[in-house]
């Protein structure tokens, strides 16, 4: 069974069908998912900022980490479930576009970044240029996520 | 009258460009701004609202956060005026559109009684349990920033 296959059996299936049928559930899920992902996206900002040494000083950097990433790991445990109720829903315009594959590449990049500056961030190192430089591209990565997210609709499928 | 200012504005270079060329982009950058929006008034309300960063100043995280506010704000009504412009004649007469304006004005006067009346106060509520007023401002903020999103995304579907 190629991708394609795949696609065209997981549309036919009771849940994909139940999800096309309503005129709200695909408009509302992805409302829920933009949320999680705005939340997601302010969540890392503030590591990210506190990083760079820019502000929300008054909470010490190993708490502020662990609460900020507890946050993201939450929020993309979300993400995954409506994520996966919008392929299932339209498997045709996801599976086979090459857009989201590269946000799916660019969401594993910023997962092992998070992963090291908070444990950075936990041992109580003080960040140095190079921590600052990959939460910059932390941000840059979820911003190309986020976008990536919208242009999959406008991206033929191969 | 009315009416002809929006054709006219529909067949402007630029709004002829976006509508036949750049419309993705666009589209996608306004989804990128209007979350890094949202997520950055969203953490400040739940502030406000005694849920979340709770052991730090109110004052802090707007310094922090409002300048990111700002700053993606002026992007979403930018890339979103070209959006509008793109297709202005069928825009004023969708439904989820118009209530979305008009949720983006409410949202406009909550924020601004927040900041000249209720604000003045702030040296009182800054550390521990928010007051009342601040907590139903962030209520307000809350509610119909979700729903901002929700009519957002409501758009494209009728």
């Amino acid at each position: 069974m190629d991708i394609h296959q795949f696609g065209d059996w997981l549309s036919q299936t009771g849940p994909s069908q139940a999800i096309q049928a309503s005129t709200w559930a695909i408009p509302a899920i992805q409302s829920v998912h933009i949320l999680a992902l705005a939340l997601t996206f302010t969540s890392a900002l503030l590591l990210s900022l506190r990083f760079a040494g820019l502000g929300l000083t008054a909470q010490p950097l190993p708490e502020l980490a662990g609460r900020s990433t507890r946050r993201i790991w939450w929020l993309l445990l979300v993400l995954f479930v409506t994520g996966a109720l919008l392929i299932t829903a339209e498997p045709g315009r996801t599976i086979t576009n090459k857009v989201f594959y590269a946000k799916m590449i660019m969401l594993a990049l910023v997962s092992a970044l998070t992963l090291w500056l908070a444990s950075v961030a936990r041992r109580g190192e003080k960040p140095s240029a190079l921590h600052v430089t990959f939460a910059a591209v932390a941000m840059l990565l979820w911003g190309g996520i986020i976008f990536a997210g919208r242009f999959i609709a406008y991206y033929e499928s191969f | 009258m009315e009416q002809s200012f929006f054709e006219w504005l529909q067949n402007t270079p630029l709004a002829v460009l976006v509508g036949e060329v750049w419309f993705p982009w666009v589209e996608s950058t306004h989804v990128l701004f209007t979350a890094a929006v949202v997520g950055s008034i969203l953490t400040v309300d739940a502030r406000l609202l005694g849920v979340g960063l709770k052991n730090l100043p109110i004052t802090q995280i707007a310094r922090q956060l409002l300048p990111v506010t700002w700053i993606a704000f002026a992007g979403a009504a930018t890339t979103g005026s070209m959006l509008f412009m793109a297709n202005a004649t069928g825009y004023i007469h969708n439904t989820p559109f118009l209530i979305k304006m008009c949720l983006l004005l409410a949202l406009g006067l909550n924020m601004l009684y927040f900041h000249v009346i209720t604000y003045r106060s702030v040296g009182k509520w800054d550390v521990g349990k928010p007051a009342p007023p601040v907590r139903a401002a962030g209520f307000i903020s809350t509610v119909l920033w979700l729903a901002v999103i929700c009519f957002g995304r409501w758009i494209g579907f009728v």
